[in-house]
């Protein structure tokens, strides 16, 4: 076990889920200036001091703390070994314990852990994060991103096919059609809309995770920024309670596409916390 | 910011409209989804008041009680959907959640003088609010086992109250 990898996760960990970054502490100022409404208003600013207060005593910015979720960048001359991974995982381990993360790894076989009759783990550090997903980059580094997360933007993400019809604009307009029933049932809007466009459901996922991790909040392509501007007119507003801010942003990665009629959009609305996302050069 | 301590009147209700921003302080009741449904039958079955819980003018926040905090969960999920209407029947006056409800939830709300209120999932904030923590029932649920906690200004949006809804 190399120690200090095992303390740069921990660390990443807890700054993912206590955490706002710059981008998105500005994304929140510039919302709360637009809103005309007071409730609305309220809610940002209360979203905000929060985050706050959050970062100060490196505590959860949310009681739902998350599914650790690892994305890897390896640069040429980096090297991904058995016994990195398993640093790696006990990182994840402490920094649920740290944080703390919430104690809900569900115990028992495959019949228990799915209808929950096997009881919780006491221990934070047993929630086991998911599989660990890795890209080979020209930089040659290796960077670590810890992704925390919660249950609500999983129950509303959607991961389904867009038949295209040769025009890109078909494909945003669904990304907008199933992105304002997923935020208006949220609950935890304003939301940060991830997408990911693959050959599959496995790689849409994938690029849903990294625009993610690699989203900012001040750069918004046009495409972006038009899901954005459509999505806010349902009017939705923070917690669901109407406003003019549904959507902070859209972060979005198109993959290489197929020779075909047919996209993969996975999409998640993330929420008002989301993406709680840190980063660490290992 | 008007202040509404616990156990809550039938007054303090009839004072109340969709959109008010509101504190809730005293002793609140917590559950979910695993024990509403548990807490209607014992209710039904007249065994709360041997387990210590007294439901008249009371609050149920919608959320789990973790190291990690408090922080509401959807109330429009099913079971706890289900329970707004039994439970404001059995005295609860306030429901606090998150999330859209149906329209005959607003009704039975209605029609037992209670209503519902969304909060922030502002945990780093409302963990400064709460004074204590007890489990008063299913300890066996971890996590979402019905607690009592003790808050202090829990600050809320008025959601749902005399027939009408803040989503309509």
């Amino acid at each position: 076990m190399d120690e200090r990898i095992v303390k740069l996760v921990c660390d990443t960990l807890v700054a993912a889920g206590s955490t706002f970054r710059p981008d998105q502490k500005e994304a929140y100022r510039r919302a709360m200036k637009n809103e005309s409404g007071e409730i609305a208003r309220w809610c940002l600013a209360t979203t905000l001091e929060n985050a706050e207060v959050a970062e100060k005593n490196r505590g959860p910015l949310c009681d739902d703390t998350g599914i650790p979720h690892l994305f890897l960048e390896l640069g040429p001359n980096r090297a991904l070994t058995g016994e990195l991974m398993e640093s790696i995982q006990e990182g994840v381990r402490q920094g649920l314990r740290t944080l703390p993360g919430r104690p809900m790894a569900i115990k028992g076989s495959d019949t228990q852990r799915l209808d929950q009759s096997g009881g919780l783990d006491e221990d934070s550090g047993a929630l086991a994060p998911a599989p660990l997903l890795v890209k080979n980059v020209e930089e040659d580094v290796m960077r670590l991103y810890v992704l925390m997360t919660g249950g609500g933007p999983a129950i509303r993400g959607i991961t389904h096919r867009v038949f295209h019809k040769h025009n890109a604009k078909v494909v945003a307009d669904e990304i907008i059609a199933r992105a304002k029933e997923g935020v208006a049932m949220l609950g935890c809007s304003p939301c940060t809309l991830a997408v990911g466009i693959g050959r599959s459901q496995y790689e849409a996922t994938a690029l849903m995770l990294e625009a993610m991790a690699k989203g900012n909040f001040n750069e918004q392509t046009e495409m972006e920024q038009y899901i954005t501007d459509e999505v806010n007119k349902t009017g939705v507003g923070p917690l669901g309670l109407g406003g003019d801010t549904s959507v902070l942003a859209t972060f979005m990665k198109v993959g290489p596409q197929r020779a075909s009629g047919v996209r993969v959009v996975a999409l998640r609305p993330c929420c008002c916390f989301e993406p709680r996302c840190a980063s660490v050069e290992l | 910011m008007k202040v509404i301590t616990t156990p809550i009147t039938d007054a303090d209700v009839q004072g109340l409209k969709v959109g008010d921003m509101i504190y809730i302080s005293g002793y609140i009741y917590t559950g979910r989804d695993a024990v509403l449904p548990k807490i209607e039958k014992d209710m039904d079955a007249g065994r709360l008041p041997e387990m210590g819980i007294d439901l008249q003018g009371g609050v149920i926040f919608h959320t789990a009680v973790s190291p990690a905090g408090t922080g509401p969960t959807s109330s429009n999920k099913l079971e706890i959907e289900a329970s707004i209407a039994p439970l404001s029947r059995g005295g609860i006056k306030l429901h606090l959640g998150k999330g859209k409800l149906k329209a005959e939830t607003v009704a039975a709300l209605q029609e037992y003088n209670a209503f519902y209120a969304v909060i922030p999932p502002v945990t780093a904030l409302l963990e400064s609010k709460v004074s204590s923590r007890e489990v008063m029932a299913y300890p066996e649920e971890g996590m979402e086992a019905f607690h009592r906690l003790y808050v202090h200004e829990f600050p809320c949006v008025v959601a749902a109250v005399h027939g009408r809804s803040i989503y309509d």
